[in-house]
């Protein structure tokens, strides 16, 4: 692998999204403002939870990053098909770029990007709504790293496994929403049925939420974070074999059937 | 320089290349022609390494060497190669600028090397104006020209350009050919498709001829000229049928013909070296009920070669039945 290469493809990617930023704004916006709406209805669950005077924040945060976060496979998606309709796809190929250069430095930006996504949503929810870490800064950050992580690794996987835009995208947009709902993003998971309770535990939102949560409310550290971190690491390296086995350069991706 | 050696591929049990060989030297056009489908494109995606043949290989190298083998050595070849593929490849969203250095970029040039670069392929390609300008705000000349200084970045050894001309406008066409010349003035060996036969011979390339999965032949434009092609001579009669032996009439096709109109064309066993003979020979078989319309003649021609070379002929290009049976025979 060229890491000359990569870097290339890689300030390309950034170059794109800079000038197209709109898709990461709003997924920054959107959880900002729903956590206004949900603030006070959230502040009551959390007394009920034993934690006086809490901010809604502490709860909503979390769950609304993650969920706007999942639903940024459509720009993993998006990033790569272009290339496919622009034609630079083959083009970056002929100058030697190989399958995994491409990804590389199509996904690295990608995992910054969401990342950067997240943590504004944090910073904002703390100037804004009295979003507080009373844990340890360092576990909030593995947890978002995690999270971006698992993200860019499932769209990965979705470009992999889909020839059209249309397909890449419901599926991603889906799969996304359907995780975040299991994981508790809209709600909290003890509120949901028996076996959606137990599907949840195996989708990386819901320890990634329940970590970011322990964080903000318990004070948790590294380590009593560390089996969310390893659930998320198991299922990026799971999406990110799956994608290597199925994921062809050459393959010719469109916009729909 | 570029060798390609008994290339053949095939999708699934359709074969398109049948035993491609073909020499590129440094500092040579050539230009690589057939009908659509003679899978041209295909030769090209092997040569630059984007697909792999089913037999056989293709080499490129500095100068008279060709020694890297392009499915083999993908890395080294592909600092060798410059592609630009028929569809246009370009990042609408970046400009002119961040489209070339993108692809210097990619073939490792450093900061100050790239800037250098990216000044002189806009200079060269008369893109200066438009070096901040968004790629999606270009006109489609322009759009054609930046597509091909993306592939001129890295001062390949071979280059590929496939239809590089296709939308352009004269001016985009004029500047492409231009840089054509200039940058196989400069010892690179450059693989050109095109359609437009008059820009192979604006160029002075060598000619190869894919028919049928293999090269039919290649040479300069003029042997290929004289050893298949024949001037062609026509005449435009009306009134009274001329007998003209050796000359083909089909009925005229225009908006509103004189009565009986008919164009004579001289078949290959009427022509000689001597047109001008040929022609007033036609001429004076006409009787006083027939009116000459019209007369033209053209000169052998890298497109009658082709023609003549891939089995094209009148009577094969109607498009009907009906057609095929108006071409009257003299």
């Amino acid at each position: 692998m060229s890491f000359t290469r990569s870097a290339a493809i890689a300030r390309t990617t950034v170059r794109l999204v800079i000038k197209d930023p709109s898709v990461t704004i709003i997924m920054i916006v959107m959880p900002l403002v729903f956590i206004a709406f949900l603030k006070p209805s959230l502040e009551a669950q959390l007394e009920q939870q034993g934690y006086h005077g809490a901010s809604g924040a502490q709860l909503g945060v979390p769950g609304l990053a993650v969920f706007f976060a999942f639903l940024s496979i459509q720009t993993v998606c998006m990033l790569f098909f272009r290339e496919h309709f622009w034609g630079t796809w083959q083009r970056v190929r002929a100058a030697g770029a190989t399958g995994l250069e491409l990804v590389v430095g199509k996904a690295g930006p990608l995992v910054a990007v969401i990342l950067m996504q997240m943590a504004v949503v944090f910073l904002a929810s703390a100037w804004l709504f009295d979003y507080r870490v009373n844990g340890s800064l360092l576990a909030l950050a593995l947890l978002l790293l995690g999270i971006a992580l698992c993200v860019v690794a499932l769209g990965v996987l979705v470009v992999a496994l889909f020839r059209t835009l249309d397909q890449a995208m419901v599926l991603g947009n889906m799969g996304g929403m359907v995780m975040a709902g299991f994981g508790g993003a809209l709600a909290p998971t003890s509120t949901l049925p028996g076996w959606a309770q137990a599907f949840a535990h195996v989708t990386p939102t819901y320890w990634g939420i329940e970590g970011l949560r322990s964080v903000g409310l318990d004070g948790a550290s590294v380590v009593d974070v560390a089996p969310a971190l390893g659930v998320m690491a198991l299922f990026t390296a799971m999406c990110v074999a799956v994608a290597t086995l199925r994921f062809r350069p050459t393959d010719t991706k469109v916009g729909s059937t | 320089m570029l060798l390609i050696e008994d290339v053949h591929k095939s999708f699934g049990a359709h074969a398109v290349l049948r035993g491609v060989d073909l020499t590129v030297p440094a500092g040579r056009i050539v230009g690589l022609v057939g009908s659509n489908g003679a899978g041209k494109t295909t030769l090209i995606s092997i040569a630059t390494g984007l697909i792999t043949a089913s037999r056989g290989r293709a080499l490129v190298g500095e100068g008279d060497a060709a020694d890297v083998d392009v499915a083999a050595d993908r890395r080294l070849a592909s600092g060798l190669i410059g592609l630009a593929p028929q569809d246009l490849g370009i990042y609408p969203m970046l400009s002119v600028e961040q489209n070339l250095v993108t692809f210097a970029e990619l073939a490792g040039l450093r900061r100050k090397a790239a800037r250098a670069q990216v000044e002189r392929v806009v200079e060269a390609l008369d893109l200066v104006p438009q070096l901040r300008q968004r790629a999606d705000t270009l006109s489609g000349g322009q759009a054609r020209r930046l597509h091909t200084g993306m592939a001129l970045m890295h001062r390949p050894a071979v280059l590929f350009l496939d239809e590089p001309t296709v939308g352009a406008d004269v001016a985009a066409r004029h500047a492409i050919l231009a840089v054509v010349r200039e940058i196989a003035s400069q010892g690179t060996a450059v693989v050109y498709t095109t359609h437009y036969l008059t820009e192979l011979e604006d160029l002075g390339a060598h000619v190869a001829i894919l028919h049928e999965g293999r090269i039919a032949t290649q040479g300069t434009v003029a042997d290929l000229v004289h050893a298949n092609a024949s001037p062609s001579i026509g005449i435009v009669t009306s009134g009274e049928r001329p007998e003209l032996p050796g000359w083909i009439a089909t009925p005229l096709v225009a908006e509103s013909p004189p009565a009986g109109a008919l164009r004579w064309e001289a078949s290959a066993s009427a022509l000689t070296a001597d047109t001008a003979a040929v022609l007033a020979d036609a001429l004076s078989r006409l009787g006083t009920g027939t009116t000459l319309e019209g007369v033209d003649v053209a000169p052998a021609s890298l497109e009658s070669a082709f023609l003549a070379i891939t089995g094209h002929h009148l009577a094969a290009d109607a498009t009907t039945p009906e057609e095929a049976k108006d071409v009257v025979h003299a």
